[in-house]
């Protein structure tokens, strides 16, 4: 289980602006349904289930687990401007490994909060004990795949053709992977 | 200059540059998270060892610059339950190894930029902790005597 003492912490943006950071409540559900609704057609086509419906939302917030999902939001005051999310399996063969999918609003965009967010994923990863952090990532986002790679992660993979968005059209898949398996003797300098 | 507090090592002073009530030109660095590791950070970054004319010392003096910073590093680290970062800087000193001139490496200045990104990476990660944004090199270029591009943007 992953200690969450840290929050709510305050972080503040290269241009000054100021957010909260701290992990999903059940109450939550209106504001994050509201920030998915912000969210670009072209973007919210990638999700995994339909966030354009309130209902799905609602039952996210229901059935909070954070040992298997760990939503972080990032608040400016009362608004939902980014949220990151830590999927683990809690046994079985990828317990280890843990999934990051973070989604930044569009007036936030290029300005940190992206690579804010991951920080905070990774954080977290490593306090979890995990052994890779995984990302999959549409080959058209450049600029989160740029954040990724020099966060750390490495392009594992890339699979040609293997997504398809709400129009059918197909898209290439980026695998990125953070191996976390430096000892504390690795580090000491 | 060169700033009592936080040891940057300003080549030029800039006319932007914002004066004290005495007059005296107020260090870049002063009232920012880690100001010295951003300003030691910077002061590598900006160093001649990147530049095209470069020598062998120049090289050799960077590769030391960067042992000490790396150290500094550390020695904030050791207080902090930060393993993400701690993380970062084991990769810097892998790098900074590989990176020894006296070695045969071909790479060996590829190796030197990478330890230095690493330690890049680590301050981010500490002054991320702190709440803070990263830390951007290029708002302090115009201190430095920084007229050509680090090498590490042609690759």
């Amino acid at each position: 289980m992953i200690t969450l003492h840290r929050y709510p912490r305050e972080i503040m943006l290269r241009d000054g602006a100021r957010l909260t950071l701290r992990p999903m409540a059940r109450e939550d559900a209106g504001r994050l349904w509201d920030f998915f609704r912000r969210i670009p057609p072209e973007d919210r086509m990638f999700f995994r289930e339909d966030v354009g419906r309130k209902e799905i939302v609602e039952r996210w917030a229901e059935l909070l687990d954070f040992d298997s999902v760990l939503p972080i939001l990032a608040l400016e005051e009362d608004l939902v401007v980014g949220d990151a999310t830590l999927h683990r399996n809690k046994t079985g063969w990828k317990q280890r490994v843990g999934t990051i999918r973070i989604q930044i609003a569009p007036e936030f965009r290029n300005r940190g909060l992206g690579t804010a967010m991951l920080r905070e994923m990774r954080h977290l990863g490593e306090k979890a004990a995990l052994r890779h952090l995984l990302a999959e990532v549409i080959e058209e986002q450049q600029p989160a795949i740029r954040a990724f790679e020099k966060m750390g992660f490495e392009r594992a993979c890339v699979h040609r053709n293997f997504v398809n968005d709400q129009k059918g059209r197909l898209h290439n898949l980026v695998v990125l992977l953070y191996p976390m398996s430096y000892s504390e003797t690795e580090m000491v300098f | 200059m060169t700033c009592s507090a936080c040891g940057a090592d300003l080549v030029y002073d800039s006319h932007e540059a914002v004066k004290g009530p005495d007059g005296m030109t107020i260090c870049p660095y002063r009232g920012r998270g880690y100001s010295e590791l951003r300003a030691a950070h910077d002061r590598i970054y900006f160093g001649k060892w990147r530049k095209m004319d470069s020598t062998t010392a120049d090289i050799r003096r960077a590769y030391n610059q960067i042992g000490r910073h790396l150290n500094s590093i550390g020695r904030v680290l050791e207080t902090k339950d930060l393993p993400a970062a701690k993380r970062d800087l084991g990769k810097a000193v892998e790098a900074y190894h590989a990176g020894d001139p006296a070695g045969e490496s071909p790479n060996a200045l590829r190796f030197l930029d990478h330890a230095l990104s690493y330690a890049h990476m680590a301050i981010d990660d500490l002054l991320h902790e702190e709440g803070l944004p990263p830390h951007d090199p290029m708002e302090f270029s115009k201190w430095y005597d920084a007229v050509e591009v680090p090498f590490k943007e042609e690759w």
